[in-house]
């Protein structure tokens, strides 16, 4: 009995040795292989199945809206989709219908194509050929690019194998050509070309992200395999300070009167006093930024109330009267005598527009005639320094806070380079540039009690938590007194009220302040061109100022004077006044003598 | 039964073997005491784990079978939900497109109205007319849409809709039914004016 004992537990223990023997090796054939595939092996193998498994997409970031100031859309993201195929893969397919299964070939999948985007058969064979031409394993050709939805879901149903629809954001401006000069567009890649659409791209732009999902045998994707590979992020908004219906209101009307006058080209600028911020700024010819090639001109792609500077003529006297007032050397009566020519000391040679007897007019008189001579003697009580001083805090010489693209500053020379001519040119206007938003900038501050606003375009970038970056300053600046400015707008008013145009631009029920402007157009090589820049800028209600309207039209061949400009200024300024309710004015304008 | 009870230990003398063992062995058993035989597992139990078991993975199977099922239905609702998106988007766009100034206009023009941005009130407090009220010319604004917009191309105006688009009653359905009822701008300037109290 014992040795049988002895001899079992003899055996046991072999047995249990191969066990523990053969477990050995089984765990390390194992952990051999776990070696071999989780670390040597790893990244081959996993990139293999991710290969075989996993999709990577773009996900697009959208690009920032423009918005009025009321949330109107003026440039939007929409998405858009561009139908390629695979011109190697091209080949007759099978389509189950209703009827059974039918044979399409190429050439009528090509013609079904053709008859949704508006292209012929043959065309898009072309492209399959002409891709197939040029590399005969060609997988991609574009049949038709940016494509809306409509488009997309009519290809989508004709369920042909080799054609494909790929997502590509587009750019859309709802309201076409209102406030286009100003939107600016993108090209048809989707890269900002003009406008506010380039000059805000910092806030607009947007960065694509990508996404990578798996996806089963059977292309439907696995639960929780999503992973953001690179997260997408949306522009931020840019919010303009402007009223699409008030914009498309004076673009209307300038393009109207610009048609009726033959007038070259043409801009509108409609700013609030109290504030600064342009409610509207109208071009003629304006663009339609969904159709940009409609525009040929480039020169009319852009705004030409920033970046065509002009020299103002006569709206620019109330920038002299106003010196003068506030330098305390005359006042509203001073009297002065104002022949048709006029020879200073110096040697200039200033006239008026057309032959006149010597008048006795005020400093009212003056401006209600436009006298370029009166003008003369009240201007040179001034230094050309002084004036020169008075010009700049104005904001003539220098681009406003407007931030739009490329603004132009006008020219103003030194007053130590004016010539003698210059010297008085300067006076009403003449012998420096200013673009319209200047001029409309100059009527603000005499309507502001003489505080100069910063010219407003865009109010701020705001981001997708509501936040508002960008926030142009509202500080004003005192360019004149107040009494000054006042007294500036009180001749205004009697301008308005007397001059040659009072009946064309009258409001009833409202006291209006303005002067016209016909200055000659340099033609650009130091002489001038026979046409007139023509212009009324002006404020109302006068007796507490709202609103500016400033009006330029260029060489308005079918009637070459204010006259073309003044029946615009009275519509915009009517439907300013009523669109933002301003009260009709009570009391009537003090009655300011012109002659004596 | 094992228990604590005191006992009386006596020597168990019968017991005590006073003579040599039989040659014969005598088969002897081990009998386990009840507490242990209590103590054995039972096949209940295993039949329990088994059953346990067998219950989990059919549960993890259901579940994952579930799952993929589920994995289907969020594939096709997503989908669905992409292509609502789409719908929704262009139905906006269309939305944002005839509300743009240049269609309103337009379709305001069809329907007979006249703009006229001549500003005159009624004050309250008096009846006083403030401004000179004039009536509509038509030419303010103008007629024909002098800005341009591409997107409105094709889109055609209230007036040009066909006129009984059925029981739907869509958006543009119901605005047709209404240039019957708008006369054309009084001629004769119809403001009263309020001159007595």
């Amino acid at each position: 009995m014992a040795s049988s004992t002895r001899f079992s537990t003899r055996s046991s223990r072999r047995r249990t040795a191969v066990t523990i023997l053969f477990l050995f090796v089984f765990v390390a054939v194992f952990v051999v292989r776990l070696i071999d595939i989780q670390v040597v092996r790893a990244e081959a193998l996993s990139a293999d199945s991710l290969g075989n498994r996993s999709v990577e997409q773009p996900v697009f970031g959208s690009r920032g809206d423009i918005v009025d100031a009321n949330g109107v859309v003026l440039a939007g993201t929409v998405m858009r989709y561009n139908i390629t195929l695979s011109p190697r893969n091209a080949r007759e397919f099978d389509r189950s219908t209703d009827t059974g299964d039918v044979t399409v070939t190429v050439a009528q999948a090509a013609a079904e194509v053709g008859a949704i985007t508006g292209q012929t058969g043959d065309e898009i064979l072309q492209i399959i050929a002409a891709s197939l031409a040029a590399d005969k394993d060609s997988d991609y050709a574009v049949v038709m690019r940016a494509v809306d939805v409509a488009v997309f879901r009519a290809i989508d149903k004709l369920d042909i194998p080799w054609m494909y629809a790929e997502k590509n954001p587009g750019r859309v401006y709802p309201d076409g050509a209102v406030a286009g000069n100003l939107v600016g567009f993108v090209s048809s890649g989707g890269e900002p070309q003009a406008g506010i659409e380039l000059g805000q791209d910092a806030c607009l732009a947007s960065t694509n992200g990508t996404e990578t999902y798996e996806k089963g045998a059977d292309g439907v994707r696995l639960p929780q395999s999503t992973v953001t590979t690179a997260q997408a992020k949306d522009g931020g908004d840019i919010v303009t300070t402007i009223d699409a219906d008030l914009q498309w209101f004076v673009q209307q009307v300038l393009a109207e009167q610009a048609v009726a006058t033959g007038a070259a080209w043409g801009n509108v600028v409609v700013q609030e006093v109290k504030t600064g911020k342009l409610v509207a700024v109208a071009d003629y010819p304006s663009v339609d930024p969904n159709n940009v090639n409609g525009t040929p001109e480039a020169d009319d792609r852009g705004s030409r109330a920033f970046t065509s500077p002009f020299e103002p003529g006569s709206t620019f006297k109330a920038l002299t009267t106003a010196s003068v007032l506030d330098a305390g050397l005359a006042t509203p009566a001073s009297r002065v005598v104002a022949p048709y020519r006029y020879l200073p000391p110096n040697g200039a040679n200033v006239n008026d527009s057309s032959n006149h007897a010597d008048l006795n007019l005020t400093l009212t008189g003056v401006m209600i005639e436009s006298s370029n001579t009166g003008m003369s003697k009240f201007g040179e009580l001034l230094s050309d320094q002084q004036r020169y001083d008075y010009m700049t805090r104005f904001g003539v010489g220098s681009a406003s806070e407007s931030g739009f693209l490329a603004e132009e500053s006008g020219t103003l020379r030194p007053y130590e380079d004016w010539d003698n001519q210059t010297k008085y040119a300067t006076m009403f206007g003449q012998g420096l540039t200013t673009t319209a938003l200047q001029v409309s900038s100059m009527y603000q501050t005499l309507a502001n009690n003489g505080v100069r606003m910063p010219v407003q375009l865009v109010a701020g970038c705001r981001h997708a938590d509501g936040t508002m970056t960008d926030v142009p300053g509202a500080v004003g600046t005192p360019v004149v007194s107040a009494k000054a400015a006042r007294d500036t707008a009180d001749i205004l008013e009697m301008v308005y009220q007397k001059a040659w145009l009072a009946k064309t631009w009258a409001i009833p029920g409202y006291r209006v302040a303005a002067k016209t402007g016909t200055a000659q157009m340099p033609d650009g090589q130091g002489g001038y061109t026979k046409g007139y820049l023509v212009s009324v800028s002006g404020f109302a209600p006068a007796d507490d100022p709202q609103y500016v309207v400033s009006v330029s039209l260029a060489d308005p061949v079918k009637l070459n004077s204010s006259a073309a400009s003044a029946p615009i200024f009275q519509e915009v300024m009517s439907q300013v006044l009523k669109k933002y309710r301003a009260v009709p004015s009570g009391a009537t304008a003090p009655a300011l003598p012109g002659t004596w | 039964m094992s228990d604590n009870l005191a006992r009386v230990l006596r020597p168990n003398w019968d017991s005590t073997p006073d003579i040599a063992p039989v040659a014969e062995p005598r088969h002897i058993e081990i009998v386990s005491p009840r507490s242990q035989r209590h103590a054995r597992p039972k096949i209940v139990y295993a039949l329990s784990a088994v059953t346990g078991v067998a219950a989990i993975v059919l549960a993890q199977l259901l579940l994952s079978v579930g799952i993929s099922q589920s994995a289907y239905e969020v594939s096709r609702l997503q989908a669905s939900q992409v292509e609502l998106g789409r719908t929704a988007e262009s139905v906006t766009e269309d939305l944002v497109r005839v509300s743009s100034p240049q269609s309103l206009a337009a379709n305001a023009e069809a329907l007979g109205m006249v703009s006229n941005s001549n500003p005159v009130y009624l004050r309250l407090s008096d009846g006083a007319v403030l401004g000179a009220p004039a009536s509509a010319s038509g030419s303010q604004a103008g007629t024909a849409s002098l800005v341009p917009n591409s997107l409105l191309a094709g889109v055609p105006l209230v007036t040009d809709l066909p006129q009984n688009t059925g029981q739907g009653a869509s958006v543009g359905g119901s605005t047709t039914e209404r240039p019957a009822a708008v006369a054309p701008a009084a001629e004769s300037n119809a403001l009263p004016t309020p001159t007595t109290r």
